[in-house]
């Protein structure tokens, strides 16, 4: 049972690198087609908030483990995509 | 499942951040106390990253155009792409299959070599470019930045083979293997900081 539920989370790794690479690309092409818009530098930080997420979550495994160290990590992640969109108003 | 003899015998957290009151510590805690304080490293690096920019727009603007976009792009997908490898090796080795363990740790190792190349390639390329640290304020940030992870990929891909060559030597199972996932939250630690490096100095005008 355990081996099962193992082997349908490795299906779930392979659909979030899919999303992740996807994302990457989503904002390079922002980047290069809409310079300086603040609307840009939103969505670059919130996609860069999904992705933190992500990798903290289903990677790096902290879903379900030591609460506090899973919320520091998440917290960086939600700080420094805010400060992107700070520094969009500059 | 009893807990590892090292995550009961530092007592350098609150007792609410043990194991027992908060939930499992992936790893140990001397690898966590590492990447707390890798993250407030870099987290400076981010702060001053902010501050120039706040000085100095113009230059902020501008200097993402001057670097090798394609290369950052290449480097974030080899650095996601390792950090998959790293998560199946951790599942691999929950079920004692050491041998797809060590496959997906040579390909996490892989990356981190094929980031390094390009990493340097991209460095010599700026060079030729008449770029440098002591360019302007956009080049010493992502200098200090990016090199800072440069070196942080070259040991931790050094960490890799010795983990390969512990895990050859029947040090891990599934029943212990806190240093395999030590190295693996490690590795995952340094492609989040480059999930941050990427836009600040790649994508963002």
């Amino acid at each position: 049972m355990k081996t099962i539920k193992m082997m349908k989370n490795l299906g779930q790794l392979e659909y979030f690198l899919v999303a992740l690479i996807a994302i990457t690309l989503f904002n390079t092409f922002l980047g290069e087609k809409f310079s300086s818009a603040t609307l840009v530098c939103i969505l670059i930080a919130l996609t860069v908030t999904y992705k933190g997420f992500v990798v903290i979550d289903h990677f790096m495994e902290l879903k379900g483990a030591n609460k506090n160290l899973r919320f520091l990590m998440k917290l960086y992640f939600v700080i420094f995509p805010s400060l992107i969109i700070v520094s969009a108003f500059y | 499942m009893t807990t590892p003899p090292i995550n009961r015998s530092l007592g350098i957290f609150p007792k609410s951040w043990s194991e027992e009151y908060a939930g499992r510590i992936p790893g140990n805690i001397p690898i966590w106390v590492g990447i707390l304080a890798e993250l407030t490293e870099f987290a400076l690096f981010f702060v001053a990253y902010f501050i120039a920019k706040f000085y100095y727009p113009d230059i902020f603007s501008q200097g993402p155009q001057s670097l090798h976009t394609s290369l950052g792009v290449a480097n974030t997908i080899i650095l996601l792409t390792s950090s998959y490898f790293m998560a199946k090796a951790m599942s691999f080795i929950r079920i004692d299959n050491i041998i797809k363990c060590e496959r997906y740790l040579w390909l996490a190792f892989s990356c981190g070599c094929i980031y390094l190349i390009i990493k340097t390639w991209e460095f010599n390329w700026n060079s030729l470019q008449g770029f440098g640290p002591s360019t302007n304020e956009f080049f010493t940030v992502y200098y200090y930045m990016t090199f800072n992870h440069f070196i942080h990929v070259g040991w931790a891909s050094c960490a890799i083979l010795w983990v390969i060559f512990r895990l050859r030597n029947n040090a891990y199972s599934s029943q212990e293997h806190s240093g395999l996932e030590a190295l693996a939250v490690y590795w995952h630690m340094i492609d989040l900081m480059w999930i941050l490096i990427f836009p600040l100095v790649y994508v963002l005008r």
